[in-house]
């Protein structure tokens, strides 16, 4: 049986082998409500449509080099607003689930939403207009926010009755977030200037926070900016989104092509792997030290053995056809090994840096986002949406009224159309990069915008469902069907 | 006389299908008689629409993995 809500798990799971459940105690009672992933993925999807409709406006933020103000905005807009907003949110429905627990706090969630809203918008409009202070604000805003998700969900784990490699891929990825976000703030504090501390008194309360902030932008700048920022990327990218999509798949492949893990050591080992590989990769970065390739080949190691894996999971699979939502996640982990053999090329020691290997290095961090992550988390949604809304609008009808079947919920059609159009668009917008192309980029960034927007009518077709449930009463179906002969 | 068993496989099926079988085979349940769904999963929706439809469940694991859930009327 599928699991994926924490609205609906029973209310005691402990180490116990069996689960009982009686009517004295309905689970539904402590169910967080079913709006709280859906409020993070509206504002993830509204994010990933002002983001490219951003890209389509401005296509040299891909065609020219990508360390300015205008690619910072729109990277933090892509990140936080689209990709980090609707992980969060289906981490809140997945995890208790897939690890038979509760969610801890369903209130602490939905502060952590107001946080991160203000957060994410602060920052991009600050990045935008280059007020590093005032990212630092909001910054410090978004940062509440995933302390509050990342608490969350560690008290989650906590109660997990069996540890297994999922936990311990989430556990890892909420600490690379942790991470990434407090050097994301490093790196603003480092971008700013402390004139105030030489005039406050060191009786204003002000001054302590000044004082450490200016120690900290110190210590930040005695490294390289870009190295550190590639640093601070790559905590986000890899430790928080590739850690949670490799977790995560190792519950939802299985489910949703009716197989099971095939060997529990091999997918911890991929875990352990990625997690030592990215330490040394943020620290070499950063430092920029020649073992940097060292220690993306031991990442490239991980990715290979999670790639074992996910073929085995596959091959045992009882359902021998491979829907459109799992197409876009093999679709995600194919453009991840073209990803991986860029990044061996971008670490390579006597890499000459000129226009076209500087803009391999936006590519590569297009590839990534929107090409890896974005795959996976569509692939995902077209699982996991349907069935949300489904299990809400007509799970308590089932047996008593005639309720509309899941692949009801939305078109196939459109799925594949939008499927074409965004590895078309993908193709385009990343040679468009690679080339210094403006047109080419934007002709890319339309084609994918079109794709987002077919996805987009897929999602408010699911929802129509959610506001508009369409339940036609048993009774009333007897009645209309024919007469037997 | 023993108390009726009605068996439901829904094993090899993708969400929701093994919980929209369950339901339904329950909404045609005898009074005394119990249910007993073998599924792949645990199955955790399950659990809070059975307790508003005034059922109780008891699931246990199975060796190969897969979950036996007995039901019954409260």
């Amino acid at each position: 049986m599928a699991a994926l809500s924490p609205t609906f798990a029973a209310p005691s799971v402990s180490a116990a082998p069996a689960v009982r459940v009686t009517p004295a105690s309905p689970a539904s009672a402590l169910a967080p409500s079913v709006t709280l992933p859906l409020r993070f993925v509206l504002t993830g999807v509204g994010s990933l449509l002002a983001g490219m409709a951003l890209l389509v406006a401005r296509p040299d933020l891909l065609a020219t080099y990508h360390y300015n103000q205008y690619a910072v905005a729109a990277t933090h807009l892509f990140v936080l607003g689209f990709l980090c907003s609707i992980v969060m949110g289906a981490m809140y429905q997945l995890v208790p689930v897939a690890l038979e627990t509760r969610l801890h706090s369903e209130r602490m969630a939905k502060w952590q939403f107001a946080f991160h809203l203000v957060g994410f918008v602060g920052m991009v409009w600050m990045f935008w207009i280059w007020n590093l202070q005032q990212v630092g604000h909001f910054g410090s805003a978004f940062a509440v926010g995933v302390g509050l998700f990342v608490y969350n969900l560690a008290r989650t784990l906590r109660r997990v009755p069996r540890w297994n490699v999922v936990a311990t891929g989430i556990a890892s990825a909420l600490v690379w977030l942790s991470l990434g976000v407090l050097a994301g703030l490093a790196v603003a504090a480092g971008k700013c200037t402390y004139e105030s501390a030489n005039t406050l008194a060191p009786t204003n309360p002000s001054w302590a926070l000044v004082k450490s902030l200016q120690g900290v932008a110190h210590w930040v700048n005695r490294f390289d900016a870009l190295g550190v920022m590639h640093a601070h990327a790559h905590l986000g990218g890899v430790g928080f989104f590739v850690m949670m999509i490799v977790s995560v798949s190792y519950k939802l492949v299985p489910m949703f092509t009716l197989s099971e893990l095939q060997n529990e050591r091999r997918a911890t080992l991929a875990v352990m792997l990625l997690n030592l590989g990215l330490a040394g990769l943020f620290v070499a970065m950063a430092w920029h030290s020649p073992w940097k390739l060292a220690f993306a080949l031991v990442l490239v190691v991980g990715l290979a053995t999670y790639a074992v894996e996910i073929l085995a999971i596959l091959k045992a699979r009882k359902r021998r056809t491979i829907d459109w939502g799992i197409r876009h996640f093999l679709t995600a982990l194919g453009v991840l090994g073209v990803l991986v053999l860029l990044g061996l090329v971008l670490c390579w020691p006597r890499l000459p840096a000129t226009l076209f290997t500087t803009q391999l290095e936006t590519v590569y961090g297009f590839l990534g986002l929107i090409g890896v992550v974005t795959f996976t988390v569509l692939g995902f949604l077209y699982k996991i949406m349907p069935f949300l809304v489904w299990y809400h609008s007509y799970s308590r009808e089932v047996g008593r009224s005639q309720v509309p079947s899941l692949a009801d919920l939305y078109s196939v059609r459109l799925q594949v159309i939008a499927y074409w159009l965004f590895l078309g668009g993908l193709l385009l917008a990343s040679l468009g990069a690679a080339l210094s192309r403006e047109a080419l980029a934007r002709g890319g960034a339309v084609v994918l915008l079109a794709a987002f927007a077919v996805f987009a009518v897929n999602l408010g077709k699911m929802l129509r469902h959610f506001f508009r449930p369409q339940i036609v009463p048993l009774n009333l179906t007897v009645a209309t069907k024919p007469a037997q002969p | 006389m023993s108390t009726p068993l009605i068996e439901v496989d829904a094993r090899g099926l993708e969400p929701p299908q093994p919980m929209v079988r369950i339901l339904e085979a329950l909404s045609a349940l005898p009074g005394e008689a119990t249910l007993r769904a073998h599924t792949d999963r645990r199955p955790l929706h399950l659990f809070p629409l059975l307790a508003e439809r005034g059922f109780q469940a008891e699931s246990e694991e199975h060796s190969d993995g897969s979950f036996i859930t007995h039901i019954r009327r409260a």
